[in-house]
């Protein structure tokens, strides 16, 4: 049975007369890799700065390892790893300097601090660049060096906040697979993002939160069972009239379209054939049409149906 | 611990803001202040030209004392004998600034009013009291008189300035002590760059800091020592400047000054430790702060006026007590000048009490891990 690491209780944060944090109850299970995906705004930095006991808060009960997470609780924060947002290294010293310096704050004994420098030098593939300075890296590179620098001391929980914004596609890759494997090394992993695609790609469960609550949670596949969309055919370049539109409506399992510039957008629940029967219909009236796409529901839809706007509003 | 000073002085003799200024710009000013008036003292005067013409009957005693004048190695005097008509002509042409007429009764015509003018006048003015004193000794005393013209020959400074220390009495090293207390406050801009990266709402880098389980007070204190070694680096090499490359006239023993530059940059730092720890303020202000601190005490120190700190020691003494720029200085010039051990250690002891308080108060102000906001 999974031991719950990380425990949240009806956690309120307020700025003022603005709630950040609106009740948030979560339970991290110890192995997870945790989405916390959510639109800019909706309370998840807030949220990590208070499990890390950076941010003072309103109400509510924290517990990481069973324990209440204090400032001075050094035994839990000895076995937490954190890559924040922003880039947090010393421009001065070298990649090198700068992992065995952070790693200095959690391993004090010279040698076994060593043999972690190299491995997280290693992990992250910074090894040809281990002498040279922050500043002298590409976005790419700086991310995997703050990456390395939250990681080198092999903590048993790595919280790990939007570490991917502004980086090139090959790097993120990277970042991600790289992700799955401290996973794979035991290492329980929460990950918040407002990019939808990497949430699914890693995260074994996910909580999507809006206004500073979780809205729901489950894996992947158990969110998107909870919405209606079971998929979303796109037609291109296809010209229709009033009367074509509330024909395809009346096709089955269609519930929602959308026409705008020529192009077509059918929801459909989840049945098979819903675009054969579209084009049918299609080539039945003579309809010539253009690119045509269909795709399975995805963290977006879940949250466009739950809360009536796109993750990245 | 060792490990932490290591990389936050690694952080810092490479950050060039914290190395460049504290340590460039007091030598740039201790050279200026050099050029200005650190050989004030051995200034000298140009040589005076007089002419001389003999008229009839000369009075070959004066002829004789200013020949002894002229060649006793002070050069006060250049004297050339002239014609009357050619003495006038280079008198006009400020070629000589006076003529002495040497007669049965020397006299000095010149045609300004000015220091030569002053000279040669002393001059005349000695050697005629001096006579006098010859006469008086020939009526009361003849078998003296050899000596006594040997004495008016041989006339030394009335008045020799002496230390009560034995040591310096150049005035003007003031000027250099109170540099020396600037730069060890520089230090505060080394202290505040520390302070600035333990605070979690301030920088990312705090934040990834304060995470840790490296407890606050160690942070602190490996910062304080890192940015004292920086600050205190920065005073000896100024000291060694001023001290063995100008030449300055500091005679006192280096073991004392190290000492006070010990104690002068404990307090820089800690000064920018406490300031970089003050509450919201943006760190344009708290810049601004530690800016007006360090100037304002060097001021009332003496950095930009030699007599201000006996100013403030006449109307407020209280100030020149607290003071740490006044502190500092005021401990040079007890080795160097007064030889005053008692009051020295007191300067001493005053800024370290202050420095652990206010490292003391950062301590309290920082270690508060969580804030209201980020």
């Amino acid at each position: 049975m999974s031991t719950n690491i990380v425990q949240i209780e009806n956690l309120v944060k307020r700025y003022g007369s603005l709630v950040a944090l609106d009740h948030l109850n979560l339970n991290i299970s110890e192995g997870e890799v945790f989405g916390l995906l959510g639109p800019n705004g909706s309370g998840k930095t807030t949220a990590i700065n208070c499990m890390l006991s950076l941010l003072k808060y309103d109400k509510g009960v924290i517990r990481i390892f069973g324990e209440e997470m204090r400032p001075d609780n050094y035994q839990v924060k000895q076995q937490i790893g954190i890559v924040l947002q922003n880039v947090a290294v010393f421009d001065e010293l070298t990649v090198y300097e700068n992992i065995d310096y952070f790693c200095g704050l959690y391993v004090s004994d010279k040698r076994k601090r060593k043999e972690l420098v190299e491995e997280a030098i290693t992990f992250t593939d910074l090894n040809d660049y281990r002498k040279m300075r922050p500043k002298k890296l590409s976005g790419g590179l700086l991310r995997r060096l703050n990456i390395a620098c939250g990681i080198a001391h092999k903590p048993r929980l790595i919280i790990m906040d939007e570490p991917t914004v502004a980086v090139d596609p090959q790097s993120r890759n990277k970042i991600l697979e790289g992700i799955q494997k401290l996973n794979e090394q035991g290492s329980t992993i929460i990950y918040t993002s407002h990019y939808m695609e990497e949430v699914e790609q890693i995260c074994t469960r996910i909580a999507i939160m809006d206004h500073g609550h979780v809205i729901t949670s489950g894996t992947k596949e158990e969110l998107k069972k909870m919405i209606k969309t079971g998929e979303t055919i796109t037609i291109e370049a296809v010209p229709l009239s009033p009367e074509n539109l509330a024909d395809i409506r009346t096709l089955p399992h269609v519930f929602d379209l959308h026409y705008e510039e020529q192009v077509l957008t059918v929801r459909c629940t989840g049945a098979r054939h819903n675009l054969i029967r579209l084009l049918n219909y299609l080539q039945s009236q003579d309809i010539p049409f253009g690119q045509v796409s269909s795709e399975l529901p995805t963290l977006n839809d879940v949250f466009l149906e739950i809360t009536g706007k796109q993750l990245r509003d | 611990m060792l490990h932490l000073i290591k990389y936050n002085l690694l952080v810092k003799v490479k950050n060039f803001a914290t190395t460049f200024w504290p340590l460039i710009f007091p030598l740039l000013l201790g050279t200026m202040f050099y050029f200005a008036f650190g050989n004030i003292d051995d200034a000298d005067f140009e040589t005076v030209q007089v002419g001389i013409v003999k008229e009839e009957e000369p009075d070959t005693l004066f002829l004789m004392f200013l020949d002894q004048m002229e060649n006793n190695g002070n050069h006060l005097i250049a004297a050339q004998e002239l014609s009357g008509t050619a003495a006038l002509a280079k008198l006009e042409n400020e070629e000589i600034s006076g003529i002495y007429y040497v007669g049965k009764a020397p006299s000095l015509t010149v045609a300004a009013n000015g220091i030569p003018q002053s000279i040669l006048q002393s001059v005349l003015t000695s050697y005629e009291t001096g006579k006098s004193t010859i006469r008086q000794i020939v009526r009361t005393h003849p078998s003296g008189l050899w000596k006594g013209i040997q004495k008016m020959l041989n006339q030394q400074e009335p008045i020799i300035q002496v230390s009560l220390g034995g040591h310096t009495i150049n005035g003007t090293v003031q000027f250099f002590y109170a540099l020396i207390a600037m730069t060890c406050l520089y230090g505060c801009f080394i202290g505040f760059g520390s302070a600035i990266t333990l605070q979690a709402n301030i920088t990312a880098l705090a934040a990834r800091r304060c995470v840790t389980p490296t407890h606050k007070l160690k942070l602190i204190l490996s910062e304080q020592i890192a940015s004292f070694l920086l600050g205190y680096f920065d005073v000896i090499v100024l000291l060694v400047y001023l001290r063995y490359i100008l030449k300055l006239d500091f005679q006192g023993k280096i073991g004392p000054m190290l000492l006070i530059s010990f104690f002068g940059s404990l307090i820089g730092v800690s000064i920018g430790i406490f300031v970089g720890s003050l509450g919201k303020m943006k760190e344009g202000v708290k810049i601004g702060i530690i800016l007006g601190i360090s100037m304002i005490c060097s001021f009332l120190s003496g950095l930009m006026n030699n007599t201000m700190k006996d100013i403030v020691e006449k109307n407020a003494p209280f100030i020149n007590r607290i003071n740490p720029a006044a502190l500092i200085s005021d401990a040079f010039y007890c080795i160097n000048v007064y030889d005053d051990l008692g009051r020295y250690y007191r300067n001493l002891i005053t800024l370290a009490v202050m420095s652990v308080v206010l490292v003391a108060a950062s301590f309290l102000l920082i270690r508060r891990e969580s804030y209201d906001s980020i």
